[in-house]
C-alpha cells in the first residue's frame, strides 16, 4: 500500500511537471519567437537559414529532406517534443553538441515555456 | 552590337546598401526599376549559413565575396612623378562583388558624421585662420548640414539594426554614450552589444586617463529585432566571423536581408545579376543621360538599357571610374589643378598597439564586428586644440576585437622570430593573452591625391583601368604621431606584461596589407559645379537625371567608418528624387 502510494505520488508529480511545461503563455511566447524568426519560418517547406518549424512537434531531429542539417543533428536521434525542445532551446550546444544552429540559448525557463506554448499552436 | 532593351524609369548600377535602399524607395514610388549587379546572387540560407561560412581560406585569403581583379582592378602610384602599376591582388581595401555589395562583408560600424566634417574648411578657418590649412590641402565644405541629415541617419540606423548608446539626445548629454556626438532625436534602436574583456579593460583605462569611452555603435543586432520595414534580425551570437563574412545569424544589418528582398517582391522591380556596366550614355547635347550599356559577364552579350533616371550605386571607386569612362564632367588634373572628376580621393590612416597580459584570457575567437569601446576625445571633440599639434582632422581610439581570425590572427611580442619552433611556442603562449588598441584617423584631401584613367593598362572589357594616385602627407604623419602617443600612454597605464607599442606610419602607402575599405571622394558633393561633381542631393551638375551615390561624394575622409552617411545620403537622395525631382525634373540646385 505504501508502495502504491509512492507510485501514485510519482505519477502525480510527473503530471505536475508536465503541467508546468504546459503553463507557458503563447501570447508572450510569440514575442519570444522574435529571437527565432530571423532564421525560422512557420509555414510548410520554407527553409531559410534554419529549417521550417511547421509540424516540428511530430518530427525527428534532422528529418526534413530539403534542409542541410549538421551531422550532429542527424545523428542525435532526438524526437522533438515540448521536453526535448525545452532542453535544446535552453542550451543548444549542451543538448546536441556540434549542431550548427548559431544561437547561444534562452536562459530564462519561463521564457522557454512561453515560447514552446506558442510553438505548439503556431507550428500546427 | 548591343541589344537595345525597352526603356525603364530607373536603372540602378550596383546593388549594395545604396542601390538596395534606392531600389526599395524607387519601387515604393511606383517607378519601374531595373538593377544591374556585376556580382552573383547570394543568400543567407544558401551561402552564409553554417558550417560553410566559417571558411578563412575561402573568404579571407581567396576573397570570395570581393571584386575579381582578373577582370578589373586599379593601378596605383604614390605621386604623379611615379609610373603606375596594376594591383593584381586585393589587399589594402576589399570592394564587394555580390548582391549586397560590400555591405555583406562589412563589420557594421555605423557613425554619424557631423558638421565638423561637412563644414570642415569654414570651421578651421574660423578658429585657426586661413593659414592653418596647408596650401595643398584641398578640403572644402560639403554643402550639407548635420541637421538636414539627422532624420536620415535615424532611418538608416533603424533599417540596419544599429546597437549603441546615445551620448547626446536633443542636447542632453547621456552618461555612457559618446558625449561628443551631435545631438540626435532619439536613442539607437537597440541597446549596446555585450562588452568583451578587452573592451572593458580599455574603457576602464581610458576613463581613468580622463577620456570618455563608449560602446562603438554597430549594425550587429544586440537582440532579436524587426526593423520598421518588417525585416527580421536574429541576435548577434559573437561568432567571431564578421568582417569579410556574411552573417550566419542574420544579425548584421545588410541590404540583402532588408531592403533588397523588399524591392524584389515587387512586380515593378527587376534584378539582373552578372551584369557589368561599361558606360553611362549621354544624349546629343550632353545635358541628360539616356541609360547605360552593360555586358552579361557569363556569356559576353552586350545590352543597352535606356532609362529616364540613372543611379550610380556601385563601389565608390567604380562610380568615379564609370563617370571617367563615360566622359561625364571634366577629369581632374592634379598638376594644373583643373577639372573635377577624380578630385579629392581620400583614404584613412591609423596606428595600433598589441598588449600582452600574462594570466588573462581574452577569448579572441568570440566577439561581434563592433566589440569595441571607443574614445572620440581627439576626433569629434572640437575642444581638442589642434593648433599645438599642427594637424587638421582627428582620430578615434578603440580597444576590443573585430574578427581576429582563428588561423590568421597570431599575436606575438615584438622580437619573436617570424617562423620556426620559437614562433610556435610564442604563438601558443600569447594567443589568449593579447588585446589590441588601435586608432583610426582622418585623411584630408590633397591636390595630388586623385583618380584618373590609366594611360597603359586596360580591363577585360578593353577599357582603361582606374589609376589611383595616393600617399599620406605631413598632416597625416603628425596626426599619426599624436595618435601613437595617446595609444601608448593608455596602454602603459594598463601595465601589460609586454607591449608592442604603436608607432606613426611615415612610409609611403602601399596596396598591402589590408588597411581599410574606406575609399572616398572622386565625385565630390558641393555647393557649385566649379568645385564639385554633384550637388547636395548627389545629383550630377552636368546631367540632371544622373545621381551618383556613395562615399565617392565625400569631400574628404574622417576618422569614422563611412557607412552611416553613405546610408543616410541614400535615403536623403531617395527623398529628393521622390518629392522634388519627379515633380519637376531638372537641376534641384541652380548652378
Amino acid at each position: 500500500m505504501i508502495k502504491l502510494k509512492a507510485v501514485t505520488t510519482a505519477f502525480l508529480l510527473s503530471l505536475l511537471v508536465t503541467t508546468a511545461h504546459a503553463e507557458g503563455d503563447a501570447v508572450r511566447g510569440e514575442a519570444r519567437f522574435q529571437e527565432c524568426a530571423a532564421c525560422h519560418r512557420l509555414d510548410t517547406g520554407t527553409n531559410e537559414v534554419g529549417p521550417s518549424l511547421h509540424g516540428v512537434f511530430s518530427r525527428k531531429a534532422g528529418e526534413l529532406a530539403d534542409f542541410r542539417y549538421s551531422p550532429a543533428m542527424k545523428r542525435s536521434r532526438v524526437t522533438w517534443s515540448a521536453e526535448t525542445l525545452e532542453k535544446y532551446i535552453a542550451d543548444p550546444q549542451a543538448f546536441i553538441p556540434a549542431n550548427r544552429m548559431p544561437y547561444a540559448g534562452m536562459s530564462n525557463a519561463s521564457d522557454r515555456a512561453d515560447l514552446i506554448a506558442y510553438l505548439q499552436k503556431a507550428t500546427k | 552590337m548591343a541589344t537595345k532593351l525597352a526603356e525603364v524609369d530607373v536603372v540602378i548600377v550596383g546593388l549594395g546598401w545604396t542601390g538596395g535602399i534606392l531600389a526599395k524607395e524607387m519601387t515604393e514610388a511606383g517607378l519601374k526599376v531595373v538593377a544591374l549587379e556585376r556580382g552573383a546572387m547570394r543568400t543567407p540560407e544558401n551561402d552564409y549559413a553554417l558550417p560553410n561560412i566559417r571558411d578563412e581560406l575561402r573568404y579571407v585569403v581567396r576573397h570570395d565575396l570581393m571584386q575579381n581583379t582578373a577582370r578589373d582592378t586599379i593601378t596605383v602610384r604614390n605621386n604623379p612623378q611615379q609610373d603606375s602599376l596594376p594591383m593584381r591582388r586585393l589587399g589594402s581595401f576589399l570592394p564587394g562583388e555580390v548582391v549586397g555589395g560590400s555591405a555583406v562583408h562589412w563589420s557594421g560600424h555605423t557613425w554619424r558624421w557631423t558638421d565638423m566634417e561637412f563644414k570642415v574648411r569654414s570651421n578651421y578657418e574660423e578658429r585657426y585662420g586661413k593659414k592653418f590649412i596647408p596650401e595643398d590641402m584641398t578640403i572644402q565644405d560639403w554643402g550639407i548640414s548635420y541637421a538636414e541629415l539627422e532624420p536620415y541617419y535615424d532611418k538608416f540606423e533603424r533599417t540596419a539594426a544599429v546597437s549603441g548608446k546615445a551620448g547626446n539626445i536633443a542636447g542632453t548629454i547621456r552618461e555612457g554614450g559618446n558625449p561628443f556626438e551631435a545631438p540626435r532625436e532619439r536613442d539607437y534602436p537597440l541597446p549596446p552589444l555585450t562588452p568583451i574583456l578587452a573592451s572593458e579593460m580599455f574603457a576602464d583605462a581610458a576613463r581613468n586617463t580622463g577620456y570618455h569611452p563608449f560602446p562603438r555603435p554597430s549594425a550587429n543586432a544586440s537582440e532579436a529585432y524587426t526593423n520598421p520595414d518588417g525585416s527580421k534580425f536574429g541576435a548577434c551570437q559573437y561568432c567571431g566571423y564578421c568582417q569579410r563574412f556574411g552573417c550566419e545569424a542574420n544579425a548584421k544589418g545588410s541590404p540583402h536581408m532588408t531592403v533588397i528582398p523588399i524591392a524584389m517582391a515587387r512586380p515593378n522591380f527587376e534584378l539582373r545579376t552578372n551584369s557589368w556596366v561599361t558606360k553611362v550614355l549621354k544624349d546629343s547635347d550632353g545635358k541628360r543621360v539616356t541609360g547605360v550599356t552593360y555586358t552579361n559577364v557569363l556569356n559576353g552579350e552586350e545590352f543597352e538599357q535606356p532609362a529616364a533616371i540613372v543611379l550610380l550605386c556601385a563601389y565608390a571607386i567604380n562610380n568615379v571610374h564609370l563617370l571617367l569612362l563615360s566622359g561625364i564632367g571634366t577629369p581632374y588634373d592634379p598638376v594644373a589643378q583643373k577639372g573635377i572628376i577624380g578630385k579629392n580621393y581620400c583614404y584613412q590612416t591609423g596606428a595600433s598597439a598589441t598588449l600582452f597580459f600574462e594570466g588573462k584570457y581574452f577569448n579572441p575567437f568570440m566577439n561581434a564586428g563592433g566589440s569595441f569601446a571607443t574614445i572620440d576625445d581627439f576626433n569629434t571633440n572640437w575642444a581638442f586644440d589642434r593648433a599645438p599639434h599642427e594637424f587638421v582632422g582627428g582620430y578615434n581610439v578603440s580597444g576590443g576585437f573585430n574578427t581576429p581570425l582563428p588561423i590568421g590572427y597570431r599575436p606575438v611580442p615584438s622580437g619573436t622570430p617570424q617562423w620556426g619552433s620559437e614562433w610556435k611556442r610564442a604563438t601558443a603562449k600569447w594567443y589568449q593573452t593579447a588585446m589590441l588598441i588601435n586608432a583610426s584617423g582622418s585623411v584630408m584631401a590633397n591636390r595630388y591625391n586623385c583618380y584618373d584613367l590609366d594611360p597603359t593598362y586596360r580591363n577585360a572589357f578593353g577599357q582603361p583601368l582606374m589609376r589611383m594616385t595616393f600617399d599620406y602627407k605631413a598632416n597625416e604623419h603628425k596626426m599619426g604621431t599624436h595618435a601613437a602617443q595617446t595609444i601608448n600612454a593608455i596602454a602603459k597605464s594598463m601595465n601589460p606584461t609586454k607591449l608592442n607599442p604603436a608607432s606613426a606610419r611615415t612610409d609611403p602607402w602601399t596596396v598591402v596589407p589590408y588597411q581599410s575599405t574606406h575609399n572616398t571622394g572622386g565625385t565630390i558633393m558641393g555647393t557649385n559645379p566649379r568645385e564639385s561633381a554633384v550637388n547636395k542631393f548627389l545629383q550630377s551638375w552636368d546631367c540632371h537625371n544622373l545621381f551618383v551615390v556613395g562615399a565617392n561624394v565625400f569631400a574628404h575622409n574622417s576618422a569614422y567608418n563611412p557607412t552611416g552617411p553613405v546610408g543616410a545620403l541614400a535615403y536623403w537622395t531617395a527623398d529628393a528624387i521622390k518629392n522634388r525631382y519627379l515633380k519637376n525634373p531638372g537641376p534641384l540646385v541652380s548652378a
